[in-house]
């Protein structure tokens, strides 16, 4: 039983890696995203019995989890250390590099909305996908999918509205 | 901008993008010190369950320790009057996480003295519920006070994981304990009832 719970791990785990590895990357700092892929990894391995056939949107929710977690700690020391040196926390946001716009946008939706987006642009997830991920529904997702586009879509002709770059990036994203 | 569009918009500004492939010799031997690590040390689920009682009665001071050199350190930063006693000022407030690990273990009936573990216990009353944030005001402290407030970060996904978890209401009266700086859960942190108040009564008493 042992033997076949390693055979299952070493199968799958190594096609977990890198698609996991970037999931943190694009949401938190190079350290932790280290650190939380490691963490990840771990509680893939103990529960490798519990993986699915498709074992990715889930192991993308276990990290979401270990990513939360992590993070919790980080603003508790934060606040110990904002606390000792008066420092100012800095915000863990990231966003979206040579498109500010883009970033704005994002950034005025609701976050679950906003990691919905990501989860189906960056991840490249199916709506089912999305909701092992997010131990929703796959018609919840379909439907929070689809409205969140459609904000994003408003969020982004008001920032564009403001900052004048509607020509250009039309052009561009065309 | 259809959908198509929107998706293409914004994979362009995926931070990851540029993010190189990891090396597959770095891969495997990730993938190979993750099997190993379960044999060698311990892990979250089997972790705080093999711990011996001492290990988190260390740790516990620990976070005392740190807690307290944090409040001194605002303290001698904030240059408050030298002269005055620090044991007469009330810490603000507590702060007390939901274990990460809560549900994953075996509950046992509470008694006095698993209880009497808890550096934390105390009846109170919840003023606030912002978001995962619990706000609660201590009437009575049997552990780890005084303090006018204490601060509970409660995702409720965590909290409804666990079977056992404790649903707060605002304008409730709670009995509850932490070990550590989690809050105990598994019937140890509960609504007030005079049996449970009578095992934190026997436990602190």
């Amino acid at each position: 039983m042992d033997e076949s719970r390693r055979e299952r791990f070493e199968r799958v785990a190594p096609g977990l890696v890198e698609p996991l590895r970037r999931y943190l990357v694009r949401r938190t700092d190079p350290d932790t995203a280290e650190d939380v892929l490691a963490e990840t990894l771990l509680v893939c391995w103990r529960r490798v019995d519990d993986l699915p056939e498709e074992p990715l949107p889930w192991a993308y929710g276990v990290a979401a989890n270990c990513l939360r977690n992590a993070e919790r700690a980080a603003r508790r020391q934060r606040r110990v250390a904002a606390k000792v040196a008066a420092l100012e926390p800095r915000a863990p946001a990231r966003e979206p590099a040579d498109d500010p716009d883009l970033g704005v946008a994002l950034g005025r939706m609701r976050a679950e909305d906003a990691e919905l987006l990501r989860l189906w642009a960056w991840e490249q997830l199916t709506p089912a996908e999305i909701a092992t991920v997010l131990g929703i529904t796959g018609n919840a997702a379909s439907i929070r999918l689809h409205r969140a586009r459609e904000k994003l879509r408003i969020e982004l002709r008001k920032v564009q509205r403001v900052s004048g770059h509607e020509g250009s990036r039309e052009g561009r994203t065309s | 901008m259809n959908d198509d569009e929107l998706r293409q918009r914004m994979s362009a500004a995926d931070p990851a993008s540029t993010l190189p492939p990891g090396d597959p010799a770095g891969v495997a031997r990730l993938v190979e010190d993750v099997m190993s690590t379960e044999l060698t040390t311990e892990n979250r689920e089997t972790g705080t369950r093999e711990r011996s009682r001492l290990t988190w009665v260390v740790a516990a001071a620990a976070v005392l320790v740190i807690a307290g050199a944090g409040f001194f350190g605002v303290r001698a930063l904030t240059g408050d009057d030298p002269t005055s006693d620090p044991v007469a000022t009330e810490p603000a407030s507590v702060e007390l996480a939901v274990s990460d690990t809560a549900g994953s273990g075996k509950c046992m009936v509470p008694t006095p003295e698993a209880l009497a573990q808890a550096q934390v216990a105390f009846d109170g009353t919840v003023t606030s519920i912002e978001g995962d944030t619990v706000v609660l005001e201590p009437t009575t402290w049997y552990a780890g006070g005084p303090a006018t407030s204490v601060v509970l970060d409660a995702p409720s996904e965590q909290m409804q994981r666990v079977a056992s978890g404790v649903a707060f209401e605002v304008g409730g009266r709670y009995l509850v304990s932490a070990v550590g700086g989690h809050v105990t859960l598994c019937g140890f942190s509960a609504p007030y009832s005079p049996e449970l108040a009578a095992v934190y009564e026997q436990a602190f008493g």
